[in-house]
């Protein structure tokens, strides 16, 4: 009789200093939804009427956006995973076609969500307004500035993948820089339809 | 080769339309608040399986996330359906 065995890896992708980063940013973020889900429950007519304000397309746009960039990136991981030393040149070239990608998509999301800040602030809306919009706003804000320092770091890795710069022994950057884009992604699948749906 | 990426890709897609047709055509009922946080959860943990690899790793490191999403997801439930006291 024979039996299957996948065997597991000890640690998870990347440098194991970037996974308790992610652990403190997952508490960091939870802490905020909370305090959302809970000061709802003081005002839900208020948090229902301001809600209307935001557009619900620009916050499906983005977490399609969102989506699509981790499915670039985990594809670009998967041609790192797939080099040997003949072929490293070939796989670092592939891999930062699916970078750029993830990249633009990245881009893009900033794009979408200046121009929803913009709409935000221009109706005279800021952080004291109320509840509601304290909350939006610091999430969102909160949220902004990891998507913008993800894009960074994935330019970072994109700028190496064009000179080659990993080898099959030595990708653990790369995945380091994947597994925080993917944190930036999980974030955002819990934040859409709690502060944009749920009413 | 594996399609199961692209599987996973377009399960997520699904499930983000499904949650944006509930908030845009105004359909959101009690009720269908909890399946569409229970789709969340799903979502979560696709990401954090497949796309972050936790499936791949030791099972503590992959219920660290899974546990986060359980008690983040729960406590907004719970958030959502206690009663108000007036």
């Amino acid at each position: 009789m024979s039996k299957s065995i996948t065997l597991k890896e000890k640690y998870p992708p990347g440098d194991f200093a970037i996974w308790i980063i992610i652990y403190v940013e997952l508490v960091t973020f939870a802490l905020l939804f909370l305090g959302y889900a809970f000061s709802r429950r003081l005002d839900v007519e208020l948090f229902n009427g301001s809600q209307e304000i935001l557009s619900q397309t620009s916050g499906f746009i983005n977490t399609f956006i969102l989506i699509t960039s981790s499915y670039f990136v985990v594809k670009a991981v998967q041609n790192m995973k797939s080099m040997t030393k003949e072929n490293y040149k070939e796989f670092n070239t592939k891999a930062s076609r699916w970078l750029l990608f993830a990249i633009m998509c990245g881009v893009a999301f900033l794009v979408i969500k200046v121009t929803e800040f913009s709409h935000i602030f221009g109706l005279g809306i800021n952080l004291s307004t109320n509840s509601f919009f304290m909350f939006y706003i610091l999430l969102t804000g909160f949220h902004f500035m990891h998507v913008l320092l993800g894009s960074v770091i994935l330019f970072n890795i994109y700028q190496k993948t064009k000179i080659f710069g990993y080898t099959p022994d030595d990708y653990r950057g790369f995945e380091t820089g994947a597994s925080y884009w993917h944190m930036v992604d999980l974030l955002w699948i819990v934040l859409f339809p709690l502060v944009y749906i749920i009413r | 080769m594996k399609k199961y990426l692209e599987y996973i890709w377009v399960t997520l897609i699904v499930l983000t339309i499904f949650a944006f047709l509930l908030g845009y055509l105004k359909y959101i009922s009690t009720a269908l608040v909890a399946v569409l946080l229970i789709t969340t959860f799903l979502k979560g943990a696709l990401v954090t399986d497949y796309f972050m690899g936790l499936k791949d790793v030791k099972l503590k490191y992959r219920l660290i996330p899974i546990v986060w999403l359980s008690v983040t997801i729960s406590l907004i439930a719970v958030a959502y359906y206690l009663p108000i006291a007036t």
